[in-house]
């Protein structure tokens, strides 16, 4: 059925569907709409899943990696400061294995206080060993929400979906919302590997000497490297269930184009305007949506800009000494390759400011008319 | 036990660093530096009650619907629960814990509930047992003479108590009107205490048809017999006809004795029996007018006896002092000062001082003096010593005289009914102790309740059953987390024009669900009552759960001693202590 909701009304659909047993989140601001939707149906008994109120966002995680363990679907969602807090739990969750999903709604961290989109929330969680996925539209929300517990159930590693503040998360949108039967033969119940049971007592996350620790990171890292095959499977299961499907990167645009545009988040739907006109006008430059970020779709990525001379990235987001996180693991993942297109890593948008159509041509522009970037960093739209 | 695994590589190792097995081998009490343990503290109401009643016990018991398990504790200290309930000015409600947080527990209508609970049930207290040869004499069949009975009897002694009066009861039967204790109630403790074998020999009156020398059967003699005499006002008058004692009029009501009054009466005093007086004489129909020489604030009498007075149409007249008693058109003529309001006397209550030439008459068919009450010592033994009124005792109840042992209003200041029963009950402990030959002082001593002067006899009769650290629990060492506030219940009162119209009871009992609702609101300050807390947030699971009553243990063997099951409980009934290195 359709329907015209917000991209956080779009994640409650998700949870919904996805037959979450337990709910337990802190508000914040993008965010709180999504609990309040989760909330309210649970308080009315329209939501047979339980609730957990915390004190803050560290518990929160803390209380779905005890509800994890114990064996049922966890779900919370956080934006910003609130997923700084519970940056301690992030690592635990997946050195726990513990397939726990999880919603941030991209907001500036403060100071100076911010609540609009930008994307150092998440991106400063990267090394936390959480499968990272970035969302377009509302519709890519729900979808995401239902294939990242089938992803996150079957490599073991938590994930965390995330979308644009406001103008995802209060922005009303057409979304197709599936039935439950749909869903139900989708994703089945989840089976944890080492449940909870009294009659069998364990102890779980002992205490583990060097001679083994090492281990057990290589195996997480091990999973990651399932993700890419895993992701794609499920995606393509998806798309022949329901008709859609995103894949870890997306090109668009003209083919044999020298000049790709990488993006990330709703500014690639500016992006695919913007490039379409450019297209017309005779221009030959193609799009790149980047929608995994963790584990970073090295291979794919290769794959899709063999004949590209140069790649532009918007980061909507900064690593103060570095610049663009996105541009960043781009250049890293380019380096051992054959083929090397120069990257021009722009930085844009932070704190909520609009990347608008004419910021991007600015960008596409720039990246046309220069052989090389005049600095790591390229400011998009900045008031010097 | 442990066993440490040896992995050659990662295809070996489960997904995770988990344990295969249980981790009972790893006993992590080794690591424990401090120790927590359960131990009972005393509770401020306990502590603050003359009676000495386990209040905290027989609340716990209320919640959980164990109303004549409530009943038994509270008389293993306590015979008069029906009356305690009715006119004690309950101590133990303002020091109650509850009072810092929102408001005290009802405890005095608790114990009312309980009291009244086991008469319905027809719970009487059974004999008690074969008899020990030594028989003991009481004097005066008050609450201390009864208390001392009841207790002496529990011990097994053969107790006679005498009486001058024709009804047992002293100062309960005579002093206090019924619509506050009905004689019913009354008559059940008397019984029950009877019941026991304790023999009651009515209208024996000390000095006149008994004299010391004729208990030589009685290996002791306790002696309360009370404080029966109204103190005069010493002003010319006083004496003349129209003018009667607040006491006299009370026992002539009580005992449905004819009354005849004019209309008007005039009530001199500011204390209980001045209120007592005011009231039944509304009930008879007539108008009470109350004369007090200082303001409402300095008032002896129980506020909320004043307020019911006021709201039966008493009138108090606040800073007049009769100065001569005359006549005048038939009527009695007072004549009184006005006063004003000095520095502080040594009982810190402003002195009254006249104003000079304000001098002012009233009018009444009766005047009633309810000035206190004093000691009648002329049938005294001799040998007795006396100052300030009271017979003067030792710590243990004893006298000068071998084996004679007095309490109650006799040789205390303090003349409530909570501190009689509370003397009779040392008094009690204390006979047994000389008569065994044993150390009486330190046997009190040993059974203070925190630091006294309340007593307990529950520990002396089974040493080591309830154990309680003597600490006082304060507000500030419970945990408010716990606590929600909840309005404290009350009795509710019969209308003023029910209650004018005769000596009927004016406040009701609890009814049950009011009660549990009641018992629910009791901190249980320092003991422990299951409430679990402990055993939810122990993180290491070392609460242990047994079937038995105070069901909790800590597993010492595993419990790191992190002292969370201390912080997190509501009464402070865990203790902490360092681990002995």
């Amino acid at each position: 059925m359709k329907r015209v909701i917000t991209g956080n009304q779009a994640v409650a659909y998700g949870v919904i569907l996805s037959r979450v047993d337990v709910v337990s989140a802190y508000p914040i601001t993008p965010q709180t709409t999504i609990v309040e939707e989760l909330s309210e149906l649970i308080a009315s008994g329209r939501l047979k899943t339980r609730f957990l109120k915390v004190e803050s966002e560290h518990s929160a995680m803390a209380a779905l990696i005890g509800a994890s363990t114990g064996g049922v679907r966890c779900f919370t969602a956080t934006s910003s400061h609130g997923l700084a807090y519970m940056h301690e739990m992030l690592h635990w969750a997946s050195g726990a294995r513990l397939p726990i999903v999880m919603v941030n709604v991209n907001r500036a961290i403060g100071p100076p206080w911010n609540i609009w989109s930008d994307q150092s929330d998440s991106l400063s969680q990267r090394d936390t060993g959480w499968i990272q996925l970035y969302c377009e539209n509302n519709q890519e929300v729900l979808d995401t929400i239902l294939q990242a517990y089938l992803i996150a159930e079957k490599v073991k590693l938590p994930v965390m979906v995330v979308l644009d503040a406001f103008v995802l998360s209060h922005t009303s949108e057409p979304v197709e919302v599936p039935s439950m039967e749909e869903v139900d033969s989708f994703l089945p119940p989840f089976c944890p590997d080492y449940p909870i049971d009294t009659q069998e007592p364990r102890a779980y996350s002992v205490i583990t000497m060097p001679e083994h620790f090492m281990e057990f990171r290589y195996k997480i890292q091990k999973a990651m490297e399932e993700v890419p095959d895993v992701s794609k499977k499920v995606d393509d299961e998806f798309r022949s269930r329901f008709g859609r499907g995103y894949g870890a990167i997306e090109r668009y645009g003209k083919e044999e184009a020298e000049v790709l545009l990488m993006t990330s988040g709703t500014v690639t739907s500016t992006s695919r305007t913007v490039i379409r006109k450019l297209n017309e006008d005779g221009l030959s430059v193609a799009g790149l949506k980047i929608k995994r970020f963790r584990p970073f779709p090295s291979e794919e990525i290769y794959g899709a800009i063999k004949g590209a001379k140069k790649l532009a990235v918007i980061d909507r987001n900064l690593s103060a000494g570095v610049g663009g996180i996105f541009a960043q693991e781009l250049r890293a993942s380019l380096y051992p390759r054959e083929e090397r297109p120069q990257v021009f890593g722009f930085v844009s948008g932070l704190g909520g400011r609009d990347i608008t159509p004419e910021l991007i041509e600015e960008a596409i522009q720039y990246t046309v008319e220069h052989p090389q970037p005049e600095g790591d960093i390229l400011w998009l739209g900045l008031k010097k | 036990m442990s066993k440490q695994f040896q992995f050659k590589g990662a295809s070996e190792m489960p997904m995770i660093s988990v344990s295969l097995g249980d981790m009972d081998w790893n006993k992590t009490g080794t690591w424990r530096t401090q120790r927590p343990f359960y131990e009972d503290k005393t509770p401020p109401c306990s502590a603050a009650c003359p009676a000495g009643n386990d209040i905290v016990a027989f609340i716990q018991k209320i919640a959980q619907e164990d109303f004549e398990g409530a009943w038994n504790i509270i008389k293993e200290e306590n015979p008069f629960p029906g009356v305690c309930g009715r006119v004690c000015f309950h101590p133990c409600e303002s020091k109650c814990n509850r009072g810092s947080f929102d408001e005290p527990v009802v405890i005095h209508a608790l114990e009312r509930f309980v009291a009244d609970f086991a008469s319905r049930l027809n719970k009487k207290t059974g004999k008690a047992g074969e008899k020990r040869k030594e028989k003991v004499a009481i004097i005066g069949s008050g609450p201390a003479g009864m208390s001392c009975a009841f207790h002496l009897a529990r011990l097994h002694y053969d107790v006679t108590v005498f009486e001058s009066f024709s009804l047992a009861g002293g100062m309960l039967r005579m002093g206090i009107p019924s619509y506050r204790l009905p004689k019913n109630i009354l008559d059940r403790e008397l019984s029950n205490i009877e019941a026991l074998g304790v023999e009651i020999r009515t209208g024996v009156s000390l000095g006149e048809d008994l004299r010391l020398e004729d208990l030589k059967d009685y290996q002791a003699v306790f002696i309360s017999t009370g404080a029966h005499r109204s103190r005069g006002l010493h002003i010319p008058g006083e004496k003349e006809k129209g003018v009667l004692s607040g006491l006299d009029l009370l026992k002539k009501i009580n005992l449905s004795k004819r009354v005849k009054l004019g209309d008007k009466i005039g009530v001199i005093g500011g204390g209980n029996t001045a209120i007592d007086v005011a009231r039944s004489v509304i009930r008879l129909g007539k108008k009470a007018t109350i004369l007090y020489r200082r303001s409402r604030e300095e008032m002896p009498a129980f506020e909320d006896e004043i307020v019911e007075a006021l709201e039966e149409g008493v009138k108090i007249r606040y800073l007049v002092n009769p100065i001569r008693l005359g006549q005048k058109d038939g009527l009695k003529r007072l004549e009184c000062l006005r006063m004003e309001l000095g520095e502080k006397d040594e009982s810190g209550r402003r002195r009254p001082v006249p104003i000079p030439n304000s001098n002012l008459f009233i009018d009444a068919d009766h005047v009633i003096i309810a000035a206190g009450e004093e000691i009648e010592a002329s049938f005294l033994p001799e040998g007795l010593e006396k100052k300030e009124g009271i017979v003067l005792t030792q710590r243990d109840g004893s006298t000068g005289i071998k084996g004679v042992f007095a309490g109650g209003d006799l040789t205390s200041n303090q003349r409530t009914v909570a501190h009689a029963i509370g003397s009779g009950k040392k008094a009690a402990m204390a006979i047994d102790a000389f008569l065994k030959g044993k150390d009486a002082e330190g046997m009190i001593i040993q059974h203070l309740i925190g630091e006294g002067p309340s007593l307990s006899i529950f520990g002396y009769l089974r040493p080591g059953e309830r154990l309680r650290n003597p600490h006082v629990v304060t507000f500030e060492e419970l945990n408010m987390d716990y606590f929600e506030p909840a309005k404290r219940q009350q009795e509710s009162k019969s209308a003023v024009k029910e209650r004018i119209k005769g000596f009927k009871e004016v406040s009701s009992t609890l009814s049950e669900g009011v009660a549990l609702d009641e018992a629910e609101r009791c901190f249980s300050c320092g003991t422990c009552n299951e409430c679990e807390n402990c055993y939810v947030f122990c993180p290491d699971g070392s609460i242990l759960k047994r079937e038995e009553l105070f069901s909790h243990q800590v597993d010492y063997d595993y419990c790191k001693g992190c002292g969370i099951c201390f912080t997190e409980c509501p009464r402070g009934a865990i203790s902490l202590k360092e681990e002995a290195k």
